[in-house]
């Protein structure tokens, strides 16, 4: 990977010609600075991304951990919700993840080109002659990262909705290194003759450059953890539905696909861990080879006397808007994962005041909540799960009868799901 | 990143997958504070007896169910005394076996309050005006009247399973006019102990059984 010495060989100029010296000596010191900054500003994302690698790695155990999420490198790692975790638990933050648990992480890619964007900038730096085209190659290489900050930074705005703190100091770092690399171009001055050997130059930095991704990238592959399909674990799944009838009628269609294969997802609407797992079903694009349906479990002590207190007060009375009307469930639902937040703080100051807006918002169901026939249908929601003696948590998901394991439901999503449905074929 | 990558990996093989699946609570029907052994042992006999749990038929007469109780009428009663918060007093007018608004509203209010219970005890009485005979098939008649509004109402397959009717006629734990102070159908009406006992007794039992 080194090829120090073949930047000086590629150099065609006479061997008494100084680019930083001739006529230009001022700049010699003012050229080194700005690459200087964008070496150190590299390093900063070469740290943010190792520790971003290193969280997102913790989790191919299929534990929670705590995760970091500070732009002050070295912060301590929290547990619980945070947009870090958000972002993580994304479809967005690897790729390939249908062909490898958890997939491969973006981190993982930004580690390897900032790694090698700070060796390039500290050896220009270092080596005190930059000729043009090589801080070129250099402006160019610290580009792509800008442009992935920018590609990533839209997706956490509108698709995740959530903001991961250590991606923006990449994002930062990303900038100041573009920055620092752009004030170097700027200040080192054009070759008085075209230099024959800049593509030649510029190709071989790129083939250093992804050099240095592929090798980091089939590190990765080489020790990603690996387990033997086996009951209780990854597509096995962890048990079957004893009782998957509805006799009761209070199975929701959410997208009845017909040839497709059946799934139950149990769900409650207020439940911020069931949006998101919605959305990363939506995003994996396995859910388009579902039957969805679900089955409402509200934790919400007021009509659920499994849990006993309110986890997500007001899921009871969105429960009953979807049971009030099954034909219009799936857009009850998704009405209630759009304001969760708001909802769930409205019934926890007062119930019926979020009563009043469901019923402003479908006056469908207006005369159908708090109704005998709706309580009773959440009970025997409720008695679905306690028939089929399932764990009292959301979400959770079958396919063609098989529970999916917890531990696959977020990371794991797309190579389980994928199995899962590879194995009813 | 191998030193991160292979400590996941020894993890992952260490862990038991089943571990943490068996920290999580298992969805239940409810099991009350109110459910003794004893209480429990005794609803079971009734329960039994009155074809809840097997496929004897539905119902119990007022013989039977003072047979599988072993109870005198103070402890049948007593029995659901702690119910004061789930039971509903549903009236009927004399000699009558219909329910009138009041009472099919309170008949759906109990049925939907299901909660995790597990079984829906229907105890129907009769006043001890008119012959004994005649009370007993109107108490039938009256218990019969909440399991066909109930049906007629709730399309819940579970109903078949899930209530136990008892007619106790006029010759089996009567109700005292301390009755009167618990939730009824003709709530600010006078009460005597006639009228509590021209009523049907409802109530969710919240015992795992």
């Amino acid at each position: 990977m080194g090829r120090f010495d073949e930047f000086e060989a590629f150099d065609d100029d006479p061997p008494e010609v100084d680019h930083d010296t001739v006529g230009l000596g001022a700049l010699a010191r003012p050229v080194r600075l700005p690459l200087i900054v964008a070496g150190i500003a590299a390093l900063a994302g070469a740290i943010f991304a190792a520790t971003s690698t290193a969280d997102f790695t913790a989790h191919l155990d299929r534990q929670v951990h705590a995760i970091h999420c500070s732009v002050m490198p070295g912060a301590d790692a929290q547990m619980g919700e945070s947009g870090c975790r958000t972002v993580m638990l994304s479809p967005y933050s690897s790729w390939f993840r249908s062909s490898y648990w958890g997939g491969i992480p973006v981190a993982v890619f930004a580690l390897a080109v900032f790694a090698f964007l700070a060796y390039r900038a500290f050896h220009l730096a270092v080596k005190g002659q930059p000729r043009r085209s090589e801080v070129f190659f250099l402006l160019a290489g610290t580009g792509l990262p800008c442009l992935m900050s920018a590609l990533f930074g839209y997706l956490a705005a509108t698709k995740v909705g959530a903001t991961c703190t250590v991606c923006v100091g990449m994002y930062f770092a990303s900038g100041f290194a573009f920055a620092g690399a752009l004030v170097a171009f700027l200040l080192t001055r054009k070759a008085p003759t075209p230099d024959p050997r800049a593509v030649r130059g510029f190709a071989l930095g790129f083939l250093e450059g992804c050099g240095f991704v592929a090798v980091v990238f089939l590190a990765y592959l080489a020790f990603m953890p690996e387990v033997k399909a086996e009951k209780g674990r990854g597509p096995a799944g962890c048990g079957t539905l004893v009782e998957a009838a509805d006799p009761g009628g209070v199975f929701i269609d959410l997208a009845v696909r017909p040839g497709a294969t059946p799934s139950i997802e149990l769900l409650d609407p207020l439940c911020p861990a069931c949006r998101a797992f919605d959305g990363r079903l939506a995003a994996s694009g396995l859910g388009d080879k579902l039957s969805q349906r679900a089955v409402l479990f509200p934790l919400d002590s007021s009509c659920n006397w499994m849990v006993k207190s309110s986890l997500h007060p007001g899921a009871c009375a969105v429960t009953e808007a979807m049971l009030c009307a099954p034909a219009e469930g799936a857009k009850v639902l998704e009405w209630a994962f759009a304001h969760q937040e708001d909802l769930t703080a409205m019934a926890r100051a007062d119930e019926a005041a979020l009563r009043k807006k469901i019923a402003q918002e479908f006056p469908g169901v207006a005369s159908c909540l708090g109704s005998p026939q709706v309580k009773n249908k959440i009970v025997q929601s409720l008695r679905w799960a306690v028939a089929n003696a399932l764990p009292v948590l959301t979400p959770q998901l079958f396919v063609n009868g098989k529970r999916m394991c917890d531990e696959d439901t977020d990371l794991g999503l797309e190579y389980t799901l994928a199995r899962m449905l590879e194995a009813r074929k | 990143m191998s030193t991160w990558l292979r400590g996941a990996e020894r993890r992952l093989q260490a862990s038991d997958p089943t571990a943490a699946e068996e920290e999580v609570a298992i969805a239940s029907v409810a099991e009350d504070a109110y459910c003794t052994p004893r209480l429990k042992g005794i609803v079971r006999r009734v329960a039994g007896a009155c074809g809840l749990l097997g496929d004897s038929g539905r119902g119990c007469q007022p013989m039977q169910a003072k047979q599988v109780a072993q109870l005198t009428d103070d402890e049948f009663n007593s029995l659901f005394r702690p119910l004061t918060k789930r039971a509903h007093i549903v009236q009927f007018d004399a000699d009558a076996t219909e329910l009138d608004p009041a009472a099919r509203g309170a008949v759906e209010a109990a049925w939907a309050d299901q909660r995790g219970a597990s079984f829906f005890f229907v105890v129907a009485r009769a006043s001890p005006d008119g012959k004994t005979d005649h009370n007993g098939e109107l108490s039938a008649g009256r218990a019969r009247s909440v399991l066909d509004h109930l049906i007629a109402r709730f399309k819940d397959p579970g109903i078949e399973k899930q209530v136990g009717l008892l007619w106790l006629g006029e010759d089996f734990a009567q109700l005292g006019e301390e009755f009167c102070e618990w939730d009824r159908s003709r709530k600010g009406e006078p009460c005597t102990a006639k009228e509590i006992n021209r009523s049907a007794f409802i109530a969710w039992i919240d015992c795992a059984i």
